[in-house]
């Protein structure tokens, strides 16, 4: 440390050079890991949140939503099944909320409408208004998002294509489905609106996409087995089974992984340039009886604290940029996020220093001798 | 156990190419505490290869080499770095300072090096230095000092750690003639002062003067010219 801080202090200029790209590469790696956090939960952010531990699709819809659709029968039957403490059915569509019969543009919406059955486990926590209720189908709880496009509670908005309309009776945060937000009906309304056109419902019965399934324990080889022609997976599956959003996220991951990369190579290096500049030094050191264990702690600590230092500047710069970014924006950093990035840069900075110290163990404190400066 | 600096017979061979280079050959000497030796010889001679394994840098083909009663042909990378912490200290050509410590930090370096430093060893290391003359050059960057202070400041580090053997290597190669009467007169004073075993290799002639006996260094072959 001793050496580590006098030569920091001596050479402010070369190091802050350093310390300035660390800090641009830990600060587009925090600024991504966000994006991508929040690309994730506005795509899927109403099925994270459930409190549901695997999901029964219809066989062969390769856990889609939209591509899935089974009888509300199976509830009753899921319900039965070892293992299985909950079952409820959901449902889920793409609509278009219009403002009476407005055709202005900021007056139309994308929503995503899930159907649950009200009281079931699958219905979130309400923040404002009233909880869903059967007794009144067109009432219905939607994502605090719809309130910067000018809705509040009471107001009736028209669906675009039908002649439904319905009212929001409550507000939930937090709930996006395919990025766009989550309007909660109750499953009978749902089913008016998802199958208006004759025959879309196949003809099935009491028709849902897919039953959410509680219970920790749960084998999905025997559901499978008791229930034919379905297909039950993990949430985290359902979720990696939404449209694009494996494809979203992968590509997010991508970047991360290529930065983290090029950040390990970049830092290598710049530590393993500065450590040859001082080859002669260290041969001195040598000679006069500093051991590989004294050179390469001053090594080590020296990138430790340059790291820590850009790292922690990375942190508060990415913090400034979050809060100057525009609402709607899918940036969402977490604490938990940020703190796993923070670890993952500090431990490549520090293998990538090991390089650096493995050249030291090599020098032969000859260098010392008969070399003029 | 015998203090000082003992070689004998010490051999060393370089392989270059499909030939052998003898280095050294069969080369004994004896430096006891509180004398100055100079080794003196043209270049390739065989005299960096003799102060390197003096020093404990190197090792010796074949031979004995005793520093302070320590048989040091046998020991391993990590104890000879030991030795040559304890036992030897070093001034280098050009003084090799390390440059982004002050003069007082170089030698507390060499405390740190062995472990942690005491408010003695920062007693001591400013004592030293006044000593030698630098007591206003304590906060100097190697930078802002002279050709002569610094090779002062390598001889006050060379005394550190309070080593028994202490080797000079070209001392006075960058100095005029006044500088570096200075500082091998001063390298002698400290070396009587302290019963130090010292070496100095040199193609400086002037600074024979100063020195209790000079061995010549002739194609790795070492004769006394002067006792």
């Amino acid at each position: 440390m001793f050496l580590a801080m006098k030569e920091l202090m001596h050479s402010k200029m070369k190091f802050l050079m350093i310390i300035i790209i660390f800090v641009l590469m830990a600060w587009l790696v925090f600024i991504l890991s966000g994006l991508g956090n929040g690309l994730s939960t506005l795509a899927a952010s109403t099925f994270k949140t459930m409190k549901a531990d695997y999901v029964i699709f219809e066989e062969g819809a390769q856990s889609s939503m939209s591509k899935s659709l089974l009888s509300d029968q199976l509830v009753a039957k899921a319900e039965q099944l070892p293992n299985v403490d909950a079952a409820s059915p959901m449902g889920s569509t793409m609509a278009t909320a219009m403002k009476e019969t407005s055709t202005k543009n900021e007056d139309k919406v994308d929503i995503a409408i899930i159907g649950i059955n009200p009281g079931s486990f699958l219905e979130p926590a309400i923040v404002e208004g009233e909880n869903l209720s059967s007794e009144n189908p067109t009432g219905v709880v939607v994502n605090s998002t719809l309130k910067d496009e000018g809705y509040n509670i009471g107001d009736t908005f028209q669906l675009d294509g039908t002649t439904e309309s319905l009212t929001i009776i409550g507000f939930v945060e937090n709930q996006t489905y395919n990025h766009v937000a989550s309007v909660f009906t109750p499953m009978a309304e749902w089913r008016k609106i998802a199958f208006a056109a004759p025959g879309s419902d196949k003809g099935i019965a009491g028709p849902v996409n897919a039953i959410m399934l509680q219970g920790e324990n749960i084998d999905p080889e025997a559901i499978n087995k008791e229930l034919s022609s379905t297909d039950t997976v993990t949430r985290s599956e359902a979720v990696q089974g939404m449209p694009g959003y494996k494809e979203e996220n992968g590509t997010i991951l991508m970047m991360l992984a290529f930065l983290l990369a090029i950040s390990a190579f970049v830092l290598g290096v710049f530590f393993y340039v500065i450590t040859m500049q001082k080859t002669n030094q260290f041969g001195i050191m040598k000679a006069i009886g500093a051991s590989n264990r004294f050179l390469g702690k001053a090594i080590i600590s020296q990138v430790f604290v340059l790291s820590l230092t850009s790292i922690v500047v990375g942190i508060l710069l990415t913090y400034g940029t979050a809060a100057i970014m525009p609402k709607g924006m899918p940036f969402k950093l977490e604490t938990s996020l940020v703190f796993n990035y923070s670890i993952i840069l500090l431990v490549i900075a520090m293998l990538s220093s090991l390089v650096s110290v493995r050249k030291i163990t090599k020098i032969d404190p000859l260098k010392a001798l008969g070399r003029v400066e | 156990m015998s203090k000082g600096l003992h070689m004998r017979e010490v051999t060393m061979y370089y392989a270059e190419g499909n030939n052998r280079i003898t280095a050294l050959d069969h080369v004994s000497i004896s430096v006891e505490p509180g004398e100055f030796v100079a080794v003196v010889g043209p270049s390739g001679s065989g005299k960096s290869t003799f102060l390197s394994i003096a020093g404990a840098m190197l090792k010796a083909s074949e031979g004995d080499i005793q520093l302070n009663g320590n048989h040091i042909s046998k020991l391993t990378e990590k104890e000879l770095s030991n030795i040559r912490l304890q036992e030897v200290g070093f001034i280098m050509q050009s003084s090799n300072l390390v440059p982004y410590l002050n003069v007082l930090d170089q030698l507390l370096v060499v405390k740190r090096m062995a472990g942690t430093v005491k408010k003695e060893d920062k007693a001591f290391a400013t004592k030293l230095l006044e000593e030698l003359g630098l007591g206003l050059k304590l906060k100097s960057f190697p930078e802002e000092l002279s050709g002569g202070e610094k090779q002062r400041t390598a001889i006050a580090r060379s005394l550190m750690n309070n080593p028994n053997i202490i080797l000079a290597d070209e001392p006075t190669a960058s100095l005029d003639t006044k500088r570096a009467h200075e500082v091998v007169s001063l390298i002698a004073q400290e070396v009587k002062s302290r019963q130090k075993a010292a070496i100095m290799v040199t193609h400086d002639e002037r600074m024979l003067e100063y020195c209790d006996k000079v061995y010549r260094m002739y194609d790795g072959g070492m004769s006394l010219a002067k006792s």
